[in-house]
């Protein structure tokens, strides 16, 4: 089965053992892991997305998908507010993400931060990833052993999702391992 | 942690031969067929790694990064097509895709040379989006292979 998932931790060291292990199950043969990327709330409520230092372009893009992804995963509430709310993500290393959609209503802002709010709390971190898994289990277990909790929708959901289609975030979710200088394992 | 394999077939020939099979169960024609198409997926990566890197470094990628993912993108296309023997369906259709996108790849990277200043730099991110497109795919394809292997064996 084809999902997104989020696996929430309580801060970025441990996002990144978490980034780490799917990249290890995906070696295995356990799960395929099409994409991932690491993001953290900061104790404002500010998102940030970690991304290659030079590459603010990836980095608007980010914004926008994970924010529609975040409220996604919070639920169907949080799916129509999410993308609103990538106006307040930034990108941790590549400098302020551009508002890329209407950002002109307040309150809609402020509503998105507080539906993410449900997956990401204050100073935590996650993991987001678009992976294949015959079974649900190797992350779960996984991700549970390192004190991770796993939010999961299958993509076919999000893609039937006329809203979400324009931001279906599988172009700038990293194909491969990347773990930036300011977090070695 | 960023992939340094060489997107070389003749390499991910070499490299086959020297990994033995994972699991007995599997036999070692279908071995090599999953081995070839990781490879391609690990080839394809790099790629992709190397065409994000040019692209955001500063000034910008040059006409001289371009002719080698030109090359890059012809060899990992070349090593899909090889991979695509005994696959399942569904894994030999995201083959398909990855090779045509890594011919746009290549179709884009030819424009590119062409050009120069912002016409130059779109053309990169033309290539850089194909590139991405196709490790999507390639990965869908092992992912399918995966799929496939297991149901085998249950």
């Amino acid at each position: 089965m084809h999902n997104y998932i989020a696996v929430v931790f309580d801060d970025a060291h441990k996002a990144y053992e978490g980034l780490h292990a799917l990249w290890l199950l995906d070696g295995a043969g356990e799960i395929t892991v099409h994409g991932a990327a690491v993001i953290h709330r900061d104790s404002l409520g500010a998102i940030q997305v970690d991304t290659k230092e030079t590459h603010p372009v990836l980095g608007t893009a980010a914004g926008v998908g994970i924010g529609a992804l975040l409220g996604a995963l919070a639920g169907p509430a949080g799916a129509a507010v999410g993308a609103a709310g990538a106006a307040a993500i930034g990108a941790a290393t590549g400098g302020v993400v551009g508002a890329t959609v209407d950002l002109s209503r307040e309150d809609t802002r402020y509503q998105a931060l507080d539906e993410s709010r449900f997956v990401l709390g204050l100073g935590q971190s996650a993991v987001i990833a678009d992976v294949s898994e015959d079974w649900t289990s190797p992350i779960d277990t996984r991700m549970g052993k390192l004190g991770g909790v796993v939010y999961r929708r299958a993509k076919s959901d999000l893609e039937d999702d006329a809203w979400f289609n324009d931001y279906i975030p599988s172009s700038y979710l990293y194909p491969y391992e990347y773990i930036p200088s300011a977090y070695p394992l | 942690m960023e992939c340094g394999y060489e997107a070389n077939p003749i390499h991910v020939e070499k490299e086959i031969m020297a990994n033995p099979a994972p699991s007995a169960a599997r036999t070692a024609a279908e071995t090599n067929v999953k081995d070839a198409l990781g490879h391609v997926r690990t080839a394809a990566q790099e790629l992709h790694s190397a065409i994000s890197d040019a692209v955001a470094k500063r000034g910008g990628a040059t006409k001289a990064d371009l002719e080698v993912f030109g090359q890059k993108a012809k060899a990992v296309a070349e090593s899909a097509k090889n991979s695509m023997g005994g696959q399942s369906d569904a894994a030999k259709k995201h083959i398909k895709d990855a090779v045509t996108q890594l011919e746009a790849t290549q179709q884009h990277v030819a424009d590119g040379l062409k050009t120069s200043g912002q016409a130059f730099q779109t053309s990169m991110r033309q290539v850089l989006a194909d590139a991405r497109a196709s490790v999507q795919n390639i990965s869908e394809a092992v992912a399918a292979a995966r799929t496939a292997a297991s149901s085998k064996t249950k």
